[in-house]
């Protein structure tokens, strides 16, 4: 409509009115429910599903090789290579959710016969969910876990496209899922791997490594013991080992124990290399809390009463002051939602209505003003007093 | 085990802005308030998130309707009011405009910004002036009669310039003014938040915007988004609102017209007098109502003839240098290779290459955001739903890939620096993310698009006829102020009105 006297239309109010009326009246009465944007969203991240193991191999004499596929038969959910997933089991009393790496790759995922798999090592005394996992779990079982977590991936936007990884340990898993993505062509990079390990009984996955060497996929182990036989190289991960066999630009992505972070770390900065150009994975839990600085002598073995708020709900349990919230929840099966359990995700965001606590320094992700209100990450935070907390209902 | 009370006086579905505008009204008046959010955090898209041990804002942030301590404007004054208390900082200028022979940045004060588009095209200083009080009167009569409705002879006495612009668009009341098109260039690039071209967008939302951007300019919280939606959501339970993250509801629970609760994922059935819904009302009617059959025609009709509005695009950036260093100027800079508002919104229909880029470096208006020797720097796209429509799962990653790869490049062309060199952390944010994050209608951020055919006026007309449950109301973009962190204050708000104005006038009856 062009008027050019604009100013002495008083009907304009009305008139628009009228049109979406009208707009309105000739519109279809069919009911429907369109919203392939949200499917989308939806299909990359169901959320919790459920997952059938339908394979466990050794990956080495101490690690295993557990595979899962879903319940309901279908794809699982899209992740890129080098993200986790978190597994909920239930050990005993407790409720306990862990992170893996997935060895497997994205596009095994999505295949003909779609599966996800982990790679978990027996450990030394700690980890009693590994244990678990080696010794427990069987064909068969299911169980729910939530996928395509974590952001230690290759992002082409940011990284160099020769990846050099740095793996100790068990920490191999997410660079077997990067090489195997590599060779099904879905991943357009050059990856060469320094694999430190103690022996070669320790080698995680190393047949399978074998197998996935090629143009673009190069693999150099390091033993770190004195195994007679072994011709290849030897000690740690040193910034002269990486020199030897890394090009001069690079991204490093470094995965595996915490001891081998506080050692690359020192190596890296002997490279002189740009910082956007180091990835870690996260750190993991703090093996012992009491040994960071700043955390308060003397407190190791007291335990502190925890008042758990869920809505207008109240339960009371005991928390140890050398273990996490989350862990202290997970022992008196209050489930809580976790992912990195590093203190960085915030998956595990809860709101400290009153106590003392102590958090990780390694990794703090949380936000600013959530500091200010006492929001904490459970999975990083210690009590130091008797505390009242409130958590999700799930 | 019991995590609910027995009964709620309302259940808020949504915990970002309007949400909480609606539970700190109500609770503020005495109501007993249940809000569930489904994310383990409030605040939707005005939240933030932490990346190498940067805390980054999530989305474009600027609040409008302010203004500094000693003299608020609504939003601001309605804060004040709740006990709200946020860290503001005001942002440095309107917008830096790079466009087809201009680059030039513009800011807030109707006389500053007048003088700085007359320095670039002589001459249109009382033109350029003249419209601008024309939409600040708009504005004006907009923010009083929102809050004290009156009746058409009275209006015209008092809301003159109002009730005459009122039929027409944007397009139609500028070109009365006859002004050069440079000018007209440089009082355009604010469109996108509103996000329809000038010939189908009403000029009354033009000078609310207009009038509320560049007459007192916008301001960010200094701890990021998440401040505001935080400070929102303790002060609104310290005033007794519960609030539980991670609720997801599933459905609406309705019985003879009316509401009666609802029901959540994990399978609580929670009973409240009424519902505010965050959710569209696309997903409330087409699969939320219980039973389906409470739904009537006319609702679905209403959804089928509104059209879904824009969502976000964003390429978030920590680089490795200064912005200085990198020739990343100005706070705001708006860019595209035509100003012409139609053309753009048909290219926002499709996947790229888009043609007007909105970035954002933050540092500039919140020194310090990022660690010494580092910048954040984002480039926004706010597309229409209808290209995203079309990508599949399986095509996910690398339409997005392609589209934000497409950004960088045309920045890094202007800048004179390859941007790529420099990424310390990279977040692509796409409609999928906003979905995924809020649950929000196909991710779309700006509910329904401003147009001559779903004007604001029409809407605030028609608004009681439009109750086809009763005891539920809608609080979100999708509501009738539409778009924008400011306006979702104003949308919660009056959507707790609406029920404190029930619950009066049955009062009334009974006596």
């Amino acid at each position: 409509m062009k008027v050019k006297n604009f100013l002495k239309d008083v009907g304009g109010a009305s008139r628009v009115t009228e049109k979406r009326l009208d707009a309105f009246e000739n519109a279809s009465a069919v009911l429907t429910n369109v919203d392939p944007i949200g499917n989308v969203a939806r299909e990359w991240h169901p959320g919790r599903i459920e997952l059938v193991v339908t394979d466990i191999r050794d990956a080495c004499k101490t690690a295993k090789t557990i595979r899962l596929e879903r319940k309901d038969g279908k794809k699982l959910p899209f992740f890129y290579a080098g993200q986790y997933i978190v597994l909920d089991l239930k050990i005993g009393q407790s409720l306990v959710s862990r992170p893996y790496s997935l060895s497997s790759a994205p596009c095994e995922a999505r295949g003909e016969h779609p599966f996800a798999e982990i790679t978990v090592r027996r450990s030394k005394g700690d980890g009693f969910v590994c244990d678990h996992i080696n010794s427990e779990l069987k064909v068969g079982d299911v169980i729910t876990g939530k996928m395509g977590l974590g952001q230690f991936y290759y992002e082409p936007l940011r990284d160099c496209d020769h990846v050099v990884a740095l793996a100790g340990g068990v920490g191999i898993t997410p660079f077997v899922s990067m090489a195997k993505e590599i060779n099904n062509g879905s991943l357009n990079i050059d990856l060469t791997i320094l694999y430190g390990s103690v022996s070669a009984d320790d080698i995680v996955l190393k047949e399978e490594m074998d197998r996935l060497e090629g143009e673009h996929v190069h693999i150099v182990h390091v033993l770190s013991g004195d195994d007679e036989n072994w011709k290849g190289e030897r000690g740690f991960l040193s910034a002269e080992l990486i020199r030897k066999y890394a090009p001069s630009d690079a991204s490093y992505f470094i995965c595996g124990p915490q001891a081998m972070y506080t050692f690359l770390r020192e190596e890296l900065e002997k490279m002189d290399i740009p910082k956007r150009r180091i990835r870690f994975e996260v750190f993991g839990q703090a093996k012992d809390i009491t040994k960071y600085e700043g955390y308060p002598a003397g407190l190791k073995d007291e335990v502190f009463t925890l008042t758990v708020r869920r809505g207008i709900h109240e339960d009371q349990i005991p928390a140890k002051a050398n273990e996490s919230l989350v862990t202290a929840l997970e022992r008196a099966a209050i489930r809580i939602d976790t992912g990195c359990r590093s203190g960085e995700c915030g998956l595990c965001r809860t709101k400290v209505l009153s106590g003392d606590f102590y958090i990780c320094p390694e990794g703090d992700g949380r936000r600013e003003a959530d500091k200010d209100f006492n929001y904490v990450h459970a999975c990083a935070c210690y009590p130091l007093s008797d505390m009242t907390i409130k958590i999700p209902i799930m | 085990m019991k995590f609910y009370k027995d009964h709620y006086d309302v259940i808020v579905i949504g915990g970002a802005l309007a949400g909480l505008s609606s539970a700190l009204m109500l609770a503020d008046k005495g109501m007993d308030v249940l809000v569930l959010e489904r994310h383990n955090l409030p605040g939707g898209i005005a939240t933030s998130f932490v990346r190498g041990g940067i805390e980054i804002e999530a989305a474009l942030h600027e609040m409008m309707s302010i203004g500094p301590k000693e003299n608020r404007l609504k939003v601001g004054k309605f804060f004040d009011d709740m006990g709200v208390d946020i860290d503001w900082l005001p942002v440095p200028e309107a917008y830096h405009a790079s466009l087809p022979g201009l680059e030039v940045t513009l800011h807030p004060g109707l006389e500053r910004f007048a003088k700085e588009i007359d320095e670039q095209v002589p001459g249109t200083y009382d033109k350029v002036l003249k419209l601008l009080k024309l939409c600040d009167t708009v504005f004006n009569s907009v923010n009083e009669l929102s809050i004290h409705p009156m009746s058409k002879p009275q209006m015209l006495l008092k809301h003159e310039a109002f009730v005459k612009t009122a039929g027409y668009s944007t397009k139609e009341v500028i070109d009365t003014f006859k002004l050069p098109q440079k000018a007209v260039d440089l009082l355009s690039p604010y469109w996108i938040y509103v996000g329809s071209g000038f010939s189908d967008l009403p000029f009354t939302i033009f000078s609310v915007l207009m009038a509320d951007y560049v007459g007192y300019g916008s301001m960010i919280p200094k701890k990021l988004s998440h401040e505001m939606s935080l400070k929102m959501a303790e002060r609104a339970q310290e005033m007794g609102v519960q609030i539980e993250y991670g609720q997801h509801v599933d459905k609406i629970l309705v019985r003879n017209g009316k509401v009666y609760g609802v029901r959540t994922a994990r399978g609580d059935v929670i009973r409240s007098d009424y519902v505010i819904s965050s959710a569209y009302p696309n997903a409330v009617y087409s699969h939320m109502i219980e039973p389906a059959r409470e739904v009537p025609e006319a609702a679905t009709k209403m959804v089928n003839a509104r059209r879904i509005s824009l969502s976000a695009f964003s390429v978030i950036m920590i680089l490795d240098k200064p912005a200085e260093e990198l020739g990343i100027h100005d706070y705001s800079i708006f860019r595209g290779d035509t100003m012409d508002t139609d053309v753009l919104y048909e290219n926002l229909a499709g996947l790229g290459p888009y043609r007007y880029l909105t970035c954002i470096c933050h540092n500039y208006g919140n020194p310090g955001v990022t660690p010494e020797g580092t910048c954040s720097f984002s480039i926004t796209v706010l597309p229409r739903v209808d290209g995203w429509k079309k990508v599949s799962a399986e095509d996910y990653d690398r339409v997005k890939h392609e589209v934000a790869r497409q950004l960088i490049d045309d920045m890094s062309a202007y800048f004179g620096t390859n941007l790529l060199d420099h990424v310390l952390e990279i977040v692509i944010e796409t409609p999928m993310t906003v979905a995924h994050y809020t649950n929000a209608w196909n991710g779309c951020i700006y509910g329904y698009a401003h147009t001559m055919e779903d004007h604001i006026i029409a809407r605030l007309q028609t608004a009681d006829a439009e109750k086809f449950i009763e005891g539920l109301e809608f609080a979100g973009a999708h509501a009738i102020s539409g778009d924008g962190m400011g306006p979702q204050v104003t949308n919660g708000r009056k959507a707790a009105k609406n029920i404190l104005d029930d619950i009066k006038a049955k009062e009334a009856v009974k006596k």
